[in-house]
């Protein structure tokens, strides 16, 4: 049995995630799925995630070292959905193996508890009818008969204009306000009592979480996977989900994570290295467009990142602004630059403003305010506040005696400064 | 139960102490089925609910208001993350993330004439020009809460209330009771003179200078020594009604 005639290695990014076709999207995640042949009982591949996307099927193992795909054009047959008491449900698909080999018939085997499988039987079903990789297909081939970018399509509204069509808008906030308020505060009130009810019983599930796990079922996947369970759970009826030492939250936020770590090398490697948590927010909102994340949920997953192996990480100052920084971008580095820049005639003279820093650094001018006061944390820099607002200046008490006040050394930086300003007196 | 002596016993309490465990174990996953038949009723409930009435909460800002209060009372947010079921069904979240995102982007802007401190008042207005292409109109209480998601990314966004105004703020700047006095004075002509400072509030002429020199440091204030009287004004452009909001 040769693997490779009908599973596709797959691309996965520098954080785990499957590189993505352009145009292609993500439609659906589950975790715990196998894969396996018809004719054979031992599974190809074993307990790992699988993203159903518009263009294709992909598996990743859990950690997320290798991935491989099944194209849906090379899907010939979907076979309807066997859900059994004693097996894990199982989605099987017939898949043509080109010209070179026959058919080979896959099967699915969705062993995750908190998967949706109906959901999902259905969403696959659709995204491959739907067949949106041919239409992808066909405009680039159109953009590239017609030699250059259309443009993206939007749904085409009716102007409004003129007296009717304000009219026309004020008739339709009459409505709304006239349509009976009375019926929809009632379904409020039904809607809210039915909430309390899950709030009440999701507080004991968390309880149940939060005093960790038995000792006696340690290493247990079905004590870890109703704990994963809970958490979506939580997740999905709007309360704040614990990220444990073990759990890592919901598994949405987990796979959010990798994909924020990707998307912000491009913006930190033009920033210096550091961006401003709040930049990043809106950056990421607006390249997603649509389904955009919440500010809670940026949080949680630039928290993750800890857990996993992803070349950024979030870094919180003292002063409570929270940034995202390369792990590659070292203090130390940037201190040895601050210094240099300190003992230039100028800095000697009068010091160093936070937008100069900004300047030399290639930073934001409010992160480089950070890292000017960081440096005076270390005893690199001093402070001095005047009417002009705050400049840093080299420290120089490091070299000065105590017992010999007035010694200046040769080659200190005390002597640098020394001869730096007797001049302004000359 | 009675406790039997030797090897029988032991034996005994350990069966008993299986049964317990499995038990405990069995009711633990009646628990977890019952969550999920919970959260599948609960599910189509809020279906429903949004087939009815999504539309209602984006247009009408009264009922989305409602709609929060009873969220907090229940102990929900919905605006929690983008995967809940409000934000799925209802599409309330990417209302509110958006207008986080504008509101960012006016504060961005706005900054270097204010220092970092705009009146809601005028937040609201800005946004809704921005907003002038959608049908949905935004409240003070939309940007409330936008804001208050925002808070948690810690760049010093939040609201403080300045006597009855409410003004946002965007910068981590620490104001003070005295800071707050000034402002709450400065809405008045938009501007204050020391010596008004110390008369109105009866306070010391050192006390009046330092916060003052603060609010300028931090550029929340400009300075006018143009007068022929000499007397210098501070001019608090955050203050100033919407005859300041400028209209592209």
């Amino acid at each position: 049995m040769n693997r490779q005639t009908w599973l596709t290695p797959a691309n996965l990014t520098s954080s785990g995630r499957p590189s993505l076709l352009p145009d292609e999207i993500e439609r659906r995640l589950l975790s715990s799925v196998d894969i396996d042949l018809e004719s054979s009982s031992t599974p190809v591949l074993k307990s790992g995630l699988l993203s159903l996307t518009s263009h294709r099927l992909i598996w990743i193992d859990n950690k997320a070292s290798s991935a491989f795909s099944i194209h849906l054009s090379s899907v010939v047959k979907v076979f309807p959905l066997k859900k059994n008491l004693f097996h894990s449900p199982r989605v099987t698909v017939q898949v043509s193996g080109g010209q070179r080999s026959s058919d080979v018939v896959a099967v699915i085997v969705i062993r995750g508890k908190n998967n949706d499988v109906d959901e999902f039987y259905g969403k696959l079903v659709k995204v491959w009818r739907e067949r949106f990789w041919e239409i992808t297909e066909e405009r680039e081939s159109a953009r590239i008969d017609n030699g250059g970018g259309e443009g993206t399509s939007r749904p085409w509204a009716p102007p409004v204009v003129g007296v009717t069509g304000i009219l026309r808008k004020e008739q339709e906030t009459w409505e709304n306000t006239d349509k009976s308020l009375q019926d929809s505060f009632q379904d409020l009130n039904a809607l809210m009592s039915k909430a309390k009810e899950m709030v009440s019983l999701a507080e004991r599930m968390r309880q149940t979480l939060l005093s960790g796990s038995n000792p006696q079922n340690t290493g247990n996947d079905e004590e870890m996977g109703s704990k994963q369970e809970m958490q979506d759970w939580l997740l999905s009826v709007g309360i704040a989900s614990p990220v444990t030492r073990e759990s890592a939250g919901a598994l949405y936020h987990q796979q959010l994570s990798r994909e924020l770590a990707d998307f912000v090398r491009v913006p930190l490697e033009s920033s210096g290295g550091m961006k401003n948590l709040i930049d990043i927010y809106c950056q990421y909102n607006r390249a997603r467009g649509t389904e955009l994340i919440s500010p809670d949920d940026l949080l949680r997953a630039c928290a993750l990142w800890e857990k996993f192996d992803v070349p950024v990480m979030l870094r919180k100052f003292e002063s409570g602004v929270m940034v995202i920084q390369s792990k590659t971008h070292s203090d130390d580095e940037v201190f040895s630059r601050i210094s240099d820049l300190a003992v230039k005639t100028y800095a000697l003279k009068k010091g160093i403003s936070p937008s100069d820093a900004a300047i030399t650094l290639e930073i934001a001018p409010a992160l480089a305010k950070e890292q000017l006061l960081a440096a005076e944390s270390k005893g690199i820099l001093c402070r001095d506040i005047s009417p002009e607002g705050f400049r840093f200046y080299i420290n120089l008490f490091k070299d000065i005696d105590v017992q010999d006040m007035y010694r200046i050394q040769e080659h200190s930086q005390l002597h640098l400064w020394d001869s730096a300003t007797s001049s302004m007196w000359q | 139960m009675r406790r039997k002596p030797g090897i029988s016993g032991l034996k005994s309490a350990a069966a008993a102490r299986d049964q317990f465990r499995a038990v405990g174990e069995n009711v633990a996953r009646v628990k977890a089925d019952l969550m999920k038949e919970q959260l599948a009723t609960f599910r189509s409930q809020l279906e429903d609910f949004a087939r009815k009435h999504k539309n209602d909460i984006k247009k009408n800002p009264t009922f989305r208001s409602q709609f929060h209060e009873m969220c907090a009372k229940v102990g929900v947010d919905p605006l929690a993350s983008n995967k809940g079921f409000w934000a799925e069904l209802l599409g309330i979240g990417d209302f509110y993330y958006e207008l986080g995102v504008q509101i960012v982007d006016i504060c961005m802007l706005t900054r270097s004439d204010n220092g970092g401190l705009i009146s809601l008042h005028n937040l609201r207005l800005l946004v809704c020009q921005k907003h002038k292409t959608g049908r949905e109109s935004v409240t003070e209480d939309d940007c409330l809460r936008a804001i208050s998601k925002l808070k948690i990314l810690g760049s010093g966004f939040e609201v403080i209330s300045v006597g009855k105004k409410k003004f946002v703020r965007s910068v981590p700047t620490e104001l003070n009771k005295d800071h707050n006095e000034i402002l709450e004075l400065a809405q008045i002509q938009s501007y204050v003179t020391v010596e008004q400072v110390e008369r109105k509030l009866s306070w010391s002429s050192g006390r009046a200078t330092d916060a003052l020199k603060t609010l300028l440091e931090e550029g929340l204030s400009m300075i006018d020594n143009g007068h022929v009287d000499g007397i210098s004004r501070h001019w608090f452009p955050c203050v100033s009604t919407s005859s300041a909001v400028v209209e592209e």
